[in-house]
């Protein structure tokens, strides 16, 4: 009752603007702060993310009651734009930067945008998990495949990605233009888990050619694959964000998620504070409560996102999520190895792999 | 009193710690150097290992540079988990193909003379600022061989000193704390054995301390070697003062016997005086107590001018003194007294001498030689007192004999004639035995050696031989 309360407490602006400079469209939303007294200035912190809005709002409820006096300014964008809009607009940084991009946030701290905070909670969540006392991943996602069970017509849901492979040879042109997929050259996320899948398994390049020649459809983000997904424009989602579906799969029971058995790409979402902080101090409290147990606890039961802590618990603990049928986890380090996912040359093979296999799909379709 | 001014114990110690201390800050100083050295090295080599990953996988295809970078290049880099670390790959025209395009103070003419000597590229390591960082980068060129066409790609990768500051630091700190337990054992140990070497020093201290002030025989201790002598001299005192006090006793026993006979002898006289009705006896016998108490006020004469010259030597130093004047002076004074016993002296010498010493005592020394000649005199001799100059032997000196023409001393008693109250058992002569060792004490005082020799035909010739002194002279 309380949080529904917050909820219609909060001013929730949902205002498709156009960023300043970088010309790309975010939703920018503003808490209010509880402090009801008008003539009282409270301080704002401004936070950038790729997270939904709804996913993190119960984050933000947490922290205004403790600091009833702060407005939280939220602009949720997509991982790249993020990244960019970072940037190319220095005077307008956030306080806080949320994104499950891990490169582009590493490449970011890497540089020296970030800035460093030994936060008393980090001894709450495990050694790797942050970087530098810079970068602090504080999720704990795998990446998953949906599948609309319809297309499965009495076979058995695939497992493994050899078996989406067998599935989709099987059903050959049932699938053309019915596999979802994030396009890696909009999306930061899609092009760090199809990267990395490049560097784990051997059938990325029979994925890639089967996506090509089934013609794929490229998505800039999971809410729109997803619905794509619920409406029957696509059967196969691949490389999704395991949050977001597993809640579709509640919710539609004949879209099942899954971790594939030969091995589950383990993803962070990480914070960091930019250098150019304006309000330093709110944003320390901010990271504080997001590695808290408290923070980890709600992540746990009220965003749906796993947390990184091992310790809480909850319907979307780790502990749960080992529960569920996965392949081994391949947690992608937080460390100097992302580097390679941001370098050029190596951007430029994947892109170049990625067109020779789908571009001719986007030419066709227009 | 003395004063303890140094104590072994504390510059032992002071010694020692200073020793150690220098040493150990050396070592400390050195593994300083080498955990830095060593932490350099290893992370230098990572550095290299990534920017050969990198160059490996840089090809080129139609003319066209193809880059490829591996993993394990950057999971090379990511071992220092704390460290930023920056790359940049770029052609022989410097322009970036891939990686960061701002790397500063790149070494472009050691790698250009490297590319135009056609030889090996070797790593060329530089530290520079960047993004406000130190930050230690290597510079690797790669020769890119296609048909007749020779291209030349260039790799920086560097990386912030976070992971090797530590590795030093804790290299120095594993040192430190080897360094410190080094000390304190060592320390405890030289402690140890310090306590342990002074350790018989500290027991004769102690045996010493614990003796009766009575005890004088010699100490037995175990010492080393080094500490010997010292027990040897304490021992060899030990033994002159015992000597002293045992003499001292005898004197004081001896004198006591001397002066306590006459007085009985004198009681008893007194008592048959009184008794006595016979006047002329009466006479006699009072005669006779003044002839006792004349010795006993000799012999105590005696008693008391041994105890003031024992007070002189102590108290008075030497000043010249003319050794011819004072034998004249002397022999005048006796000369009287020797005449009521019809002994003549005759003074033979002709030198005039003067030497370093005490008057009153040298004084003293001739009186008791010259009376005790006389005493021993039959009447109508003659006692012969010369002084003269002997320049016969290396080391020229002056000889005094007092010569008599009496009965002599037999050469049994010569060796004991210098005991305190000594008397001849074939001596009937009144004395007290004290004179000549009186003299001889002064002799030795002064020393000068002292001799008895026989005279022709008959007598005793007394002989002290004084030393030349320097600076004082005689004259013939």
């Amino acid at each position: 009752m309380r949080v529904s309360c917050l909820l219609g407490l909060c001013l929730i602006l949902f205002s498709h603007m156009v960023l300043a400079g970088a010309a790309q469209s975010g939703t920018s939303i503003i808490f209010p702060s509880l402090n009801k007294q008008p003539n009282l200035e409270g301080e704002v912190l401004t936070v950038y993310g790729a997270v939904n809005h709804r996913v993190i709002s119960p984050l933000f409820q947490a922290y205004q009651e403790t600091y009833p006096n702060v407005a939280i300014h939220y602009i949720e964008s997509n991982t790249r734009d993020l990244y960019e809009q970072f940037l190319s607009e220095p005077n307008t940084r956030p306080d806080v930067m949320l994104s499950p991009a891990m490169d582009l946030q590493f490449k970011l701290a890497n540089d020296g945008y970030a800035l460093a905070y030994d936060s008393p909670e980090l001894s709450h969540v495990p050694k790797d998990s942050h970087w530098r006392s810079e970068l602090f991943g504080f999720t704990y996602e795998p990446i998953v495949t949906a599948i609309n069970t319809d297309i499965l017509a009495g076979e058995a849901l695939p497992q493994s990605r050899e078996q989406l492979l067998n599935l989709i040879r099987s059903k050959n042109h049932l699938l053309d233009d019915k596999i979802g997929l994030f396009d890696i050259q909009q999306s930061g996320l899609g092009y760090l888990a199809w990267a990395y899948d490049g560097q784990q398994s051997r059938s990325y390049g029979r994925l890639l050619e089967a996506f090509g020649t089934h013609q794929a459809q490229l998505y800039t983000d999971t809410a729109s694959m997803l619905d794509g997904l619920l409406k029957g424009q696509i059967f196969i989602a691949y490389n999704l964000v395991g949050a977001y579906s597993y809640q579709w799969t509640q919710k539609y029971s004949w879209i099942k998620t899954i971790m594939p058995t030969d091995y589950t790409t383990i993803i962070m979402r990480t914070a960091f504070i930019p250098r150019d902080a304006q309000q330093v101090t709110l944003a320390k409290r901010f990271i504080d409560l997001l590695l808290s147990p408290e923070g980890q606890h709600i992540l746990a039961n009220q965003s749906a996102l796993t947390p990184i802590s091992t310790k809480v618990e909850g319907p979307f603990s780790r502990d749960e999520l080992s529960k569920l049928p996965h392949g081994i986890f391949r947690p992608i380090p937080l460390g100097l190895e992302l580097l390679i996912q941001t370098d050029d040359a190596k951007k430029r093979l994947i892109y170049s792999e990625w067109r020779d296999a789908i571009q001719p799909v986007l030419n066709r379709k227009k | 009193m003395t004063k303890a001014t140094t104590s072994i114990r504390r510059q032992l110690i002071l010694m020692v710690a200073t020793v150690l201390i220098v040493i150990n800050v050396v070592a400390l100083w050195g593994a300083h150097i080498y955990a830095n050295k060593a932490a350099k090295e290893s992370y230098d080599r990572l550095l290299y290992g990534s920017a050969l990953q990198m160059a490996e996988n840089i090809t080129i295809l139609d003319t066209q540079v193809f880059i490829d970078l591996p993993v394990s290049a950057f999971e090379t880099l990511a071992l220092s988990a704390s460290d930023r670390a920056f790359y940049a790959i770029m052609n022989g025209q410097y322009q970036v193909l891939t990686g960061y395009k701002d790397l500063p103070n790149i070494p472009f003419t050691q790698l250009l003379q490297q590319s135009s000597e056609k030889e090996k590229f070797i790593p060329i390591y530089y530290e520079t600022m960047y993004h406000g960082e130190k930050v230690r980068f290597v510079a690797l060129g790669k020769r890119l061989l296609e048909a007749d066409s020779v291209n030349d790609v260039f790799i920086i990768v560097g990386q912030t000193l976070d992971a090797r500051r530590a590795a030093a630091t804790e290299v120095s700190q594993m040192a430190l704390q080897f360094v410190a337990l080094f000390f304190v054992i060592t320390l405890l140990l030289l402690l140890f054995v310090i306590w342990r070497i002074l350790q018989p020093l500290q027991a004769i201290k102690q045996a010493i301390t614990e003796r009766s002030p009575q005890e004088l025989s010699p100490l037995e201790a175990k010492v080393p070697s080094e500490i010997a002598p010292l027990l040897k001299s304490i021992n060899y005192f030990m033994a002159q003062l015992d000597n002293t006090l045992s003499r001292l006793q005898r004197f004081t026993a001896e004198a006591a016997h001397q002066i306590r006979t006459p007085l009985a002898g004198l009681n008893s006289q007194a008592q048959n005086a009184i008794d006595e009705t016979d006047e002329t006896l009466r006479q006699k016998q009072l005669q006779h107590i003044l002839e006792s108490s004349n010795v006993l006020t000799g012999t105590v004469n005696q008693l008391l001018s041994r105890a003031t010259l024992t007070h002189r030597y102590q108290s008075h130093p030497f000043s010249p003194v003319s050794l011819d004047h004072v034998i004249k002076e002397t022999c005048r004074e006796l000369v009287v007294w020797a005449l009521e016993r019809q002994v003549e002296i005759e003074y033979l010498g002709d030198i005039q001498v003067t030497i370093n010493g005490d008057e009153f005592a040298l004084k003293q020394m001739l009186q008791n030689i010259i009376e005790n000649a006389i005493k021993y005199s039959p009447k109508g001799s003659v006692v012969e007192v010369e002084l003269m100059a002997i320049n016969e032997r290396p080391d020229a000196s002056i000889r005094l004999q007092i010569r008599d023409q009496g009965v002599g001393v037999p050469d049994k008693d010569k060796e004991h004639i210098f005991e305190y109250f000594y008397r001849s058992p074939d001596n009937f002569a009144s004395g007290s035995g004290i004179g000549l060792s009186i003299a001889r004490d002064v002799a030795e005082h002064h020393d000068a050696r002292f001799h008895l020799k026989d005279n022709q035909p008959t007598g005793l010739i007394v002989e002290v031989i004084f030393p030349q002194q320097k600076g004082l002279s005689y004259e013939s």
